[in-house]
């Protein structure tokens, strides 16, 4: 990851990072998030950008560029986003049921919702581990 | 009360945005593109936040760029929700005209502010 801080340049990268943008960590530091973004956006990896709110930080920029092949890559990415239905709806419903002063009947649906959310999260992992151990039983990777 | 209309074939995500946004908007849902554009023609909303990924003709990507490009729909805030968490995506959202993207996990208040920021 790189991190752009309030002035809008990059203030420190991780090694992990450095490697997979191609460039030396002198180069990185001090660059402008938009030269950044632009320098990313040529390499035909997965990336992201993440907006924070901490004092000294505006963005953080995640690179990911691992041995896993293309279509692995592009599993993997499809799990994820099955993973991210219900925990969208954990989350939601979550931060409803803290902020909001709701009916203690609304209360105990939106709750029993969360329930069946984390019960729906835990299926789709099972399934995916299952699939996985399919294709590579265990031990075979050792 | 302005209208919004909610367009995910998720009923715990439409359910969850509609009570979150009660006491600020109006709300209509949709489960699917096709049904929303429907809706968009017969009664222009002053918001929509859309769904990408959906069953139907059309993905959340091909009706927003459908609102952005038609002059009588274009006024239209499009705020699209979506669990394409990459920034290729996010690319072509802004591209393609969207006013706002939000990736699932989400906060709920977080889009009532920027709603009743942008649509109020």
């Amino acid at each position: 990851m790189a991190l752009i801080g309030n002035t809008g340049t990059v203030e420190a990268a991780n090694p992990a990072f450095v490697s997979s943008a191609g460039m030396a960590l002198e180069q990185l530091l001090g660059m402008e998030e938009a030269d950044l973004d632009a320098h990313l956006s040529t390499l035909d990896l997965p990336r992201r950008r993440v907006e924070v709110s901490v004092d000294a930080l505006r963005a953080v920029h995640y690179l990911c560029n691992s041995a896993v092949p293309k279509q692995d890559m592009r599993h993997l990415a499809r799990v994820a986003e099955a993973l991210r239905e219900p925990l969208a709806s954990i989350y939601g419903f979550t931060e409803l049921l803290l902020t909001q002063n709701y009916d203690e009947p609304t209360r105990r649906d939106l709750t029993a919702m969360v329930l069946e959310q984390v019960e729906e999260l835990g299926n789709l992992i099972n399934e995916r581990l299952d699939l996985t151990r399919q294709t590579d039983p265990p031990g075979s990777s050792a | 009360m302005k209208k919004l209309l909610i367009v995910d074939d998720q009923v715990n995500i439409r359910r969850m945005i509609c009570l979150a946004l009660r006491d600020h908007f109006s709300t209509v849902e949709a489960d699917n593109a096709d049904s929303a554009y429907t809706m968009i023609l017969a009664e222009p909303p002053t918001g929509i936040v859309l769904d990408v990924m959906m069953p139907g003709s059309m993905n959340g990507f091909q009706l927003c760029q459908r609102i952005k490009s038609d002059p009588a729909l274009r006024a239209i805030h499009v705020v699209l929700i979506t669990a394409c968490g990459q920034v290729a995506d996010q690319e072509l959202g802004r591209s393609l005209g969207a006013d706002a993207y939000f990736v699932k996990p989400f906060s709920p208040l977080a889009l009532v502010q920027h709603l009743t920021r942008s649509c109020c």
